[in-house]
Formats: structure tokens, C-alpha cells, sequence
């Protein structure tokens, strides 16, 4: 769990933390070579990555080469780092994260400049997640809630509902869809159960672990889900809202971007999403539902997962200069920049609402106006952070080399369940195995 | 200068240099593409026998070890691989038929002068310049019950909720129109060059026999275009049974496993869970099912053609 909260009320100490590492860390971060850097991203805010690299290259004579990568990032990445190809600093969720690690392609962030000091400004939690072995895979590019649940006010307040009806838990949350449709909003909720390996798995995960479940043990990965408990709850729920017509049953064949531009729509009263994406639905430019859009709060069970991603700098074979590039660029992009500044971070958190691991960038008073810009009331804010600091992570089923496969199997497996309305019993049965047999592949 | 062999030069040792035979020359003007081909097409080929009877593993180390034709056992035994092949020939079969009749349609429209075929000619080829990304992309939002046609056409009659047509009964014939959107204009140039070439005699004959529109139609104007019909049903077979981009993008195999196609599940199988000797069997088995289908053409319909011709 995190612990934001009590540091919130400290900016003097977070400024004059800031202003120590600032000093420390104005180090020499520009090349030491003319040898490339590459870069490789997925396709968010490919504007802002672009600009960050050019400020990087004309600040600092760098020759960093930055180019996005379309189509299934994790997969066309592993491929490049098993054929030795030119990578250099490359995006990963964690469970990719520790696939790459596993097959010896991460310089751990202990060997950058500077990384010694990003370790101890990371929030213990994130930073646990984030690691091997006590070695930590990379630098923050972002951390959030997915599966908070975002509530349309236009459409809540429409039929008369207020704040202190908000559900609590997931099966309140269900139960009042029929509320709702007794109100005459037939299909209520947007469910995040879109065709991606983000998508419907990850829902599966985060309810389960919302109810206080695991899908496997965080030390043993042995599989955890029973019939009787928040495994077999969250498929019995999601089996009688899907049978009963409260969700779109297409959302299972859409992919993220016809998902997220449905709940922009405003058809929705409910829809589980990521945090930083309030930012998006509460602007008029990109949202019809833009200042009505808040979230369901903390009241004793949490929301969603922690979502997040790692700047991972690549092992390969390279010259020492060409390795020191790497190194400096992966330093000043993933912690703090040559005047000491967390540039980068407070940036994502300007455009994006993009939470950072680092305390000095999430304790600042600049992080808390970039929230509150970006959120419909002023109450929000404190909800948010009382939200975030209550998310789980799961490591069980994350940090493990079968991670990537789990998900695009469960991911048919959850579409099945509801499409052919298969059995409770049978699909939490049938997971288990799962697990069970990829932990036997691969000598866990 | 005169080279050897030409007319005018003397086979043979001249000046001391040994002069390269008529076959010695040919090779070597060949080498160039004998060494492509061993480089694009050999190489990769024996790569791929040789991922076939391994189990490579990439975790805790770089390990090949070799298990003989286990990777062809485990497929073979697996239902997802039988359900893929099932997926596969019914999307291959009803993309062939659409296209072929979709072509056939277009070939009549253009193939008959009329005011403007030029501008029509020049829009029916445009979905063939669609690469297959764009075919998924266009189609997805064409299907889709957010933002799609069906949809926006029920909001004008007052529907209040989006109308879902994607399910697991109908994204193969759905993913079936896109293949055949994609391919059918090529098809009925190709048909519509063929009909050119049909003597204008014999439409004028069965108008002196008195032969209606579809009697013309089936006497005299499909007969010949027989071969067309049989090449491009091979071309089509081979395309759409190693069709991968188009089902990625804009089905990702769903819902469920309903468009899992034989080369998605081989993607999934090689790339996103890193089993690369699973895969390479699997790629084996598709070539074989790809080879079979238009071995298959060949014996009950091109046989047929030769003989009749």
C-alpha cells in the first residue's frame, strides 16, 4: 500500500529533498560518444516522447534515435532482443519487464548514473514490484489505477442518484446496475472486457484481488482461485450482468481505442478505467461526457490494479562509449535531468496525468495542481490519492516469466466463459490448470 | 568484344585463359539468384526443419535441445490446432466464393462500355490498394456496433442502443467480406480483360438463337472465362489460408477463439508465447494444408480444364 498521504502536507521537506538531489545529480548526462542511442516506444503521445528527445539532443549534443513501434509492442520487442537487434531503451510493464530480465536482455537500474538515487526516491511498493531478485529492472515511466471506476454524473444525477449512493464493492456495484435499469438506463455499464490482452484479463485480475483474492501466490506463483471465493464471485457477477443485458455484449470484440472512445461517448453510467485517463474524459476536446466524470472512492475495498511501466534499458553487446551513452540517456530520461529536475515525470503528469514512482515528483506542489487541473471536483484529488495508495499489485501473476502468455490465454478463455456461458466451476477449474501447467513448463 | 559462345567466338582455351563452357556460363549468370534464393528461401526453410525438431528455450539461458518429432506429436494433438484448421478452411472457402463471385459482378459492370467506366473502373480497383492493415482497420469500424454502419443506419431509425453484428457465429463471413473486398477488384479486371476477348460473333449468335440474358450469360460469356476462375481460386485459397495481419488487426482471433485462424495461432504459438519449435512444426502443417487445398483445385478442376482445352 502506499503511503502519499502524510508526505502530502510536507512540501517544504519534499522541495528541500528535491534541491539536495538537484545538486547531487547535476551531473554530466550528454554523450561521451557520436554512437546512437535507440529508442523504441508504443504509440502514446508519441508528440511528447519526440520532444523530450529533441530537447535531449539539442541540450545535450545527443544522437539519441527514437522511432514508435506499432502493432503488438511486447512480442515485436522480445523478437528484437532475442535477434540482438538495435535497442537501447525500450517501454515494458512489468510482466514484460521480468520476461526480459529472465532472458538476460536488462541492465538492471543500478548500473546507470544516478540510479542508486532513484532506487531510494521510488515508493517502497513500486519499487518491490519492479524488482528481480532486490535488483530493480528499470526507471519510472509511469504508475496508475486501471479498473478505477469512473462514474458519468450526467447520467447518475439524471435518474436521480447522488454521491452517497455510490457502491462500495464490485457486487454492490453490480447489483445497482439493475437499479439503474429499473430507471430506465438499459445497459448502464461499460465493462473493461475489451478485446486486448489489457483488457479482459486484467478486469478478471483486478476484481479478484479487489475482493482480497490472488490468481497466484505471490512467492510460489501456485494458482489461488476457488470457486467459493472472489475468483468464482467475479465470474458468477460478470455471468448474470453479461446474460441479463446490462453491459454492450460487443465490448469483448472491440479493441482499447472503440473502448475508450464508448465511455467518452456518454452512453455509460459506470466503466472501469485507468486513472489517468479521467484527464482525457474530463476534456471538452475529447470527451462528450467532459466536467461530469468522477470515480467511484476508497470505502474500505479498493478499485482496480496497479498499472504501470518501466523505462528498461537493453543488455547487448556494444562499445564502452556506446554503453555510457546508453547509460547517461537512460538516466536523464528515466530519473532526473542535467539540472537535477524530473523533467521528464513532471511532464507525463502536465499532458498525460501520469503518476510517477518517485516520491519527489508525486509529493510536489506541482504534481498536485496537475491532478487537480485535471479532475471535475475539488474533493477528487484527496479521493484519488486515498484510491491510489489503496491499489494492489499482482505480483503472483506479474512478476513471473509466463505472465504475457497467461494473459492472451485467459483473455479467450474470459470471452468464452461469457459467450458460451460456459460454467463457473469449469473456467476457474480450467485457470488453475493453467497456471499450474506453466508453472511446470517453466521449473517453477 | 564477342562473349563465349556467341557467334563468331571459338569454344576453347584462348591466350591461355580457359574460356567457361556454354552450362559454366549459364550458372554463372544464374549464381546471383541461385545465392538469393539459397539466402530468402533455403536458408529459412532448413531454419525452420531445424526450429521444428527443437524446444528452444530462451529463460534462464539460450537451450536447443532436440526432440525429434515431438513438436509435430504435441500439435497434432492439440484441439486449439484442429479448431484453427477448422476456422481456417471455412474462412478460406467462403473468401474464395465471395471473391470469385464479387469479381465476377465487378468483370460485368466495367467490362461493357458505358458513359463514365473510365471513373468507375478507376474507383471499383481502389480497395485492391488497400493494404491488408487498412483493410482490418476500415472493416472494424465498418462492423463495429461503436461507431459502425449498422449502427449509425439503426440510430437514424430511432435505436437507441448501438447494434452489435460482430459475434462468434458470424466473424469468420464478416472477416470473409473484408478478404473478399480486399482481392475482388483485381479478380474482375482480370475477369473483364477475359470478356474482351470473347468474339462479339458469339453474342450475336445467341441473339439469332434467341437465347435469353442468363442462357447468354451461362452459353456464352462464363465458358470462357473457366481458367481465370480456377487460377484465381488457387491464388485466393493460398492468400487467405496464410492471411495473418488482416485477422490480427481486426479481430485479434476473438471473440473467444472464433477467428482464430491457423497462422494467427501460429503468431500466438511462435511470438507472444515464445514456443518456437511448436510453431515451426505448426508453420509445417500449414504449408502441408496449403498445398493439399490447391492440390486439391488441381485434381478436380484443373485436370478437368486441361482436358477439356
Amino acid at each position: 500500500m502506499f503511503k502519499l498521504s502524510p508526505c502530502l502536507g510536507a512540501p517544504l521537506v519534499a522541495a528541500l529533498l528535491a534541491f539536495a538531489s538537484s545538486a547531487a545529480m547535476a551531473a554530466d548526462l550528454g554523450p561521451v560518444s557520436s554512437d546512437p542511442v535507440y529508442v523504441r516506444g508504443w504509440e502514446f503521445r508519441t508528440d511528447v516522447v519526440q520532444s523530450n528527445v529533441d530537447h535531449y539532443n539539442k541540450d545535450l549534443n545527443g544522437h539519441v534515435d527514437y522511432q514508435t513501434v506499432t502493432g503488438d509492442y511486447p512480442s515485436l520487442m522480445e523478437s528484437q532482443l532475442i535477434a540482438g537487434g538495435n535497442l537501447d531503451l525500450i517501454y515494458g510493464n512489468p510482466s514484460s519487464a521480468f520476461r526480459y530480465n529472465k532472458g538476460g536482455w536488462v541492465l538492471t537500474a543500478d548500473q546507470l548514473p544516478g540510479g542508486d538515487k532513484a532506487l531510494a526516491d521510488m515508493y517502497p511498493n513500486i519499487r518491490d514490484a519492479w524488482s528481480d531478485n532486490g535488483k530493480l529492472l528499470g526507471l519510472s515511466y509511469f504508475v496508475t489505477t486501471r479498473g478505477l471506476v469512473q462514474v458519468n454524473l450526467k447520467k447518475y444525477g439524471g435518474v436521480g442518484m447522488k454521491d452517497a449512493d455510490f457502491p462500495a464493492t464490485w457486487s454492490a456495484l453490480y447489483d445497482q446496475l439493475y437499479v439503474l435499469r429499473d430507471k430506465g438506463i438499459k445497459v448502464p455499464y461499460l465493462p473493461h472486457w475489451y478485446n486486448e490482452w489489457s483488457g479482459i484479463p486484467w478486469a478478471f485480475t483486478f476484481e479478484v484481488l479487489n475482493r482480497g483474492g490472488q490468481v497466484a501466490d505471490a512467492k510460489t506463483h501456485a494458482p489461488m482461485l476457488t470457486v467459493a471465493g472472489p475468483g468464482g464471485d467475479t465470474l458468477r457477477d460478470w455471468k448474470r450482468v453479461y446474460n441479463d443485458g446490462l453491459v454492450p455484449k460487443d465490448v469483448i470484440t472491440w479493441n482499447q481505442a472503440a473502448y475508450l472512445q464508448a465511455w467518452g461517448s456518454g452512453q455509460y453510467v459506470f466503466s472501469p478505467q485507468a486513472a489517468y485517463d479521467l484527464k482525457t474524459f474530463n476534456d471538452p476536446a475529447t470527451s462528450q461526457i467532459a466536467g461530469n466524470v468522477t470515480f467511484l472512492p476508497y470505502k474500505g475495498q479498493s478499485w482496480g490494479l496497479l498499472d504501470s511501466a518501466l523505462y528498461l534499458t537493453v543488455k547487448r553487446d556494444r562499445s564502452p562509449d556506446a554503453l555510457e551513452n546508453v547509460k547517461r540517456f537512460a538516466s536523464w530520461y528515466g530519473y532526473r535531468d542535467q539540472n537535477g529536475q524530473t523533467a521528464v515525470a513532471d511532464r507525463w503528469l502536465d499532458e498525460a496525468m501520469l503518476f510517477s514512482a518517485y516520491k519527489s515528483v508525486m509529493e510536489s506542489d506541482h504534481a498536485k495542481q496537475a491532478i487537480q487541473k485535471s479532475l471535475s471536483r475539488p474533493n477528487d484529488y484527496k479521493a484519488l490519492i486515498d484510491l491510489y495508495a489503496a491499489t494492489p499489485y499482482p505480483t503472483g501473476s506479474w512478476n513471473v516469466v509466463w505472465s504475457d502468455e497467461f494473459n492472451s490465454w485467459l483473455k479467450d478463455q474470459l470471452q468464452l466463459f461469457l459467450s458460451e456461458n460456459r460454467d463457473v466451476g469449469a473456467t476457474i477449474d480450467a485457470i488453475n490448470a493453467k497456471i499450474a501447467e506453466l508453472n511446470k513448463e517453466n521449473g517453477l | 568484344m564477342p562473349f563465349p559462345g556467341q557467334p563468331g567466338t571459338a569454344p576453347g582455351p584462348r591466350g591461355g585463359a580457359r574460356e567457361l563452357s556454354n552450362l559454366q556460363f549459364a550458372l554463372f549468370l544464374a549464381l546471383p539468384v541461385i545465392v538469393f534464393l539459397v539466402l530468402v528461401v533455403i536458408y529459412p526453410l532448413l531454419y525452420a526443419v531445424w526450429l521444428s525438431v527443437h524446444k528452444i528455450e530462451f529463460f534462464g539461458g539460450y537451450h536447443a535441445t532436440y526432440v525429434g518429432l515431438q513438436n509435430f506429436v504435441d500439435i497434432a494433438r492439440s484441439a486449439e490446432f484442429w479448431q484453427s484448421t477448422l476456422i481456417s478452411i471455412r474462412f478460406t472457402i467462403e473468401s474464395v466464393a465471395l471473391t470469385l463471385c464479387i469479381g465476377l459482378g465487378i468483370a460485368l459492370v466495367i467490362a461493357r462500355p458505358f458513359r463514365g467506366r473510365s471513373f468507375v473502373r478507376a474507383l471499383v480497383i481502389l480497395p485492391w490498394s488497400v493494404s491488408l492493415y487498412g483493410t482490418g482497420v476500415i472493416f472494424f469500424y465498418l462492423t463495429s456496433s461503436q461507431g459502425g454502419v449498422v449502427s449509425a443506419v439503426a440510430g437514424l431509425f430511432g435505436a437507441q442502443q448501438p447494434v452489435s453484428i460482430v459475434n462468434g457465429a458470424t466473424v469468420i463471413e464478416i472477416l470473409a467480406l473484408g478478404n473478399a473486398w480486399n482481392l475482388a477488384p483485381l479478380v474482375g479486371f482480370f475477369l473483364a480483360a477475359n470478356m474482351a476477348t470473347t468474339p462479339e460473333r458469339l453474342y450475336q449468335l445467341a441473339a439469332v438463337d434467341r437465347l435469353g440474358v442468363l442462357a447468354t450469360f451461362f452459353h456464352v460469356t462464363l465458358p470462357p472465362l473457366r481458367f481465370t476462375f480456377f487460377v484465381f481460386a488457387c491464388i485466393v485459397t493460398v492468400m487467405s489460408l496464410k492471411l495473418f495481419d488482416y485477422v490480427y488487426l481486426m479481430t485479434g482471433g476473438g471473440p473467444g477463439r472464433a477467428s482464430a485462424v491457423l497462422p494467427y495461432e501460429l503468431y500466438k504459438i511462435s511470438f507472444q508465447n515464445l514456443k518456437l519449435g511448436l510453431g515451426a512444426a505448426m508453420s509445417f502443417y500449414l504449408l502441408a494444408l496449403i498445398l493439399l487445398s490447391t492440390g486439391l483445385l488441381y485434381f478436380v478442376w484443373g485436370r478437368r480444364l486441361n482436358r477439356s482445352t
